[in-house]
């Protein structure tokens, strides 16, 4: 009998087996079913009714809503900023190397893009070259709004009014529609009034009046003190598509964030003109205010060694931008989710940085030049050596800073969601999880050549899982 | 004369079950880690995962095989 008992499965043991293979057949089953990619990665098949009066997002535990925003900010140092005297606009990156200096890079970038071109470089065929181009099909941005919309007034009717919360749920809902990644609100106070920009990238300033309507001229722009609330959102750049840079390929997801922004303000303006408010957006790109600072202010994410935003949802893969009305709106609370502490130990992005641009440093009140704004704790960064390297070995926006964030995940796999908890929650194991970013292979160069053949969803974006 | 037998059963201790349900749940959590980061085309991290999934099956099952029998 008993060695009848070790040759043989015992009924109990079969039912063992039985039971393991069934949990990981249904394990299988649900990580590979064709259903589970979209269920995970696209929150919009997800839909389901706000919790949140005000419409806010449902986020997981360990992001938590904090009252001071996790960067220090001394608002008696901060200052109104000129973004005349930032490196991307206006004059500044000439007038810190120098004219001559500035039209030699130029010529070096434009001579770096014509031979990769002609050598066929993976990531700057004319293929790549073509696409950047479409990019460029952008239309045009404006502060007062294309002003096309018929308002109440043309309508006959009363202007729309509601509760701060309903305001805000109607316009995160119509953000989101027009193509926001997440949207968040911040009221203009003495404090946050100092983070819209004293001088826009053009030259005008930016004068806040008595007046009762907005208004431009050759000279300024008028922002109307009833205009207090500031509406922030995020627009979301392909990770997988970013993960090629430095390349013009992966630079032009950049690009067509940039130009999905534009759609968004322009639609949103006339979206909040129809309600009988006013819209006042970027006249040009990042125009307007600077942008990382109010989407810490809004609760979207949080500084980080880029010295650029980093949410819970994308990482750094979303580009930010802003716009202010006089619609009262329920406002939100920075968070803390381990972000910043993170970055204090990680580093990846200033180790892989091929212009030496970024700090390794911790967060210092030392601004770096004219570039940075004083007021506030940050890593900052050299942008003369970024912009200065992007033109001399790249051709074009480099964008590795954002490749190699270990907070660039597609959340597919439910280990991200288990780190980026324990990173909030236990900032001591954050050198453990970045040294395992590195062994498991994330912030690689993926190959150029290959993105043509992937059948990616619209605009690239395969992120987002866990909103 | 009748001859007496003791049949002893040992039951397995309550660690032991709590053991083997942490093993169950590294096991699914790593296939599953192992077929989203194909979905995500990061090909290294799908193989760390594929070959730890074995690994600890394996693993899994050997010590199962050499306790069955106690």
């Amino acid at each position: 009998m008993a060695e009848q008992g070790k040759t043989k499965l015992s009924r109990r043991d079969f039912l063992r087996l039985v039971g393991l293979g069934g949990v990981g057949v249904a394990a299988t089953s649900i990580a590979a079913s064709p259903l589970a990619k979209p269920l995970a990665a696209n929150p919009s098949f997800r839909a389901k009714k706000f919790t949140d009066p005000a419409g806010r997002p449902d986020r997981p535990w360990w992001v938590k809503t904090v009252d001071q925003p996790t960067t220090e900010i001394d608002w008696d140092m901060m200052q109104r900023y000129n973004e005349r005297m930032g490196t991307v606009r206006g004059p500044g990156f000439a007038e810190y190397v120098g004219e001559a200096r500035a039209d030699e890079l130029g010529d070096i970038g434009n001579a770096f893009l014509q031979n990769a071109l002609e050598n066929n470089a993976p990531g700057y065929t004319l293929k790549d070259q073509a696409l950047k181009a479409s990019q460029g099909a952008r239309m045009d941005l404006s502060f007062m709004g294309p002003q096309k919309a018929k308002t109440p007034e043309e309508w006959g009717v009363p202007k729309w009014t509601g509760t701060p919360d309903e305001a805000a749920r109607i316009v995160r809902a119509a953000f989101r529609h027009n193509g926001a990644a997440t949207v968040g609100f911040v009221e203009l106070d003495e404090n946050t009034r100092k983070l819209i920009y004293g001088v826009d990238p053009d030259g005008k300033e930016l004068i806040f009046t008595d007046d009762d309507e907005a208004s431009e001229t050759d000279e300024a722009r008028y922002i109307p003190n009833k205009a207090k609330w500031m509406i922030v959102y995020t627009v979301q750049m392909s990770e997988e598509t970013l993960k090629r840079a430095p390349t013009v390929l992966a630079s032009q997801t950049t690009s067509l964030a940039y130009k999905r922004g534009r759609i968004i303000q322009n639609s949103s303006q006339e979206f909040l003109r129809g309600l009988g408010y006013m819209g006042l957006g970027e006249s040009s790109t990042n125009a307007l205010a600077i942008s990382p600072a109010f989407g810490v202010m809004a609760g979207l994410g949080e500084m980080s060694r880029l010295n650029r935003l980093i949410t819970p949802e994308f990482g750094p893969m979303v580009r930010v931008f802003k716009m202010l009305t006089d619609l009262p709106l329920a406002t939100d609370k920075p968070i803390d989710a381990g972000i910043m502490e993170f970055c204090k130990s990680c580093k990846k992005c200033a180790e892989a940085c091929g212009g030496e641009a970024l700090s390794f440093e911790d967060p210092t009140w030392e601004v770096r030049g004219g570039w940075n704004n004083p007021g506030h704790k940050a890593f900052f960064e050299d942008a003369t050596k970024c912009r200065t390297w992007q033109k001399t070995d790249t051709g074009t926006n480099c964008g590795i800073c954002f490749a190699v964030c270990p907070f660039a995940k597609k959340d597919k796999a439910w280990i991200h969601e288990w780190v980026k908890a324990s990173t909030s929650a236990a900032p001591v194991l954050d050198g453990f999880f970045r040294s395992m970013d590195d062994a498991f292979g994330y912030g690689v160069m993926k190959d150029n050549e290959e993105w043509w053949s992937l059948d990616l969803p619209e605009y690239g974006c395969d992120s987002g899982g866990m909103l | 004369m009748t001859e007496k037998f003791t049949i002893e059963v040992k039951k397995r201790a309550w660690y032991e079950w709590v053991l083997w349900a942490l093993w169950l749940f590294s096991v699914v959590a790593i296939l599953q880690n192992a077929v989203a980061s194909a979905g995500e085309l990061e090909p290294r991290a799908a193989a760390i995962s594929w070959i730890t999934f074995f690994v600890l099956l394996i693993a899994g099952g050997a010590v199962w095989f050499m306790r069955r029998s106690k």
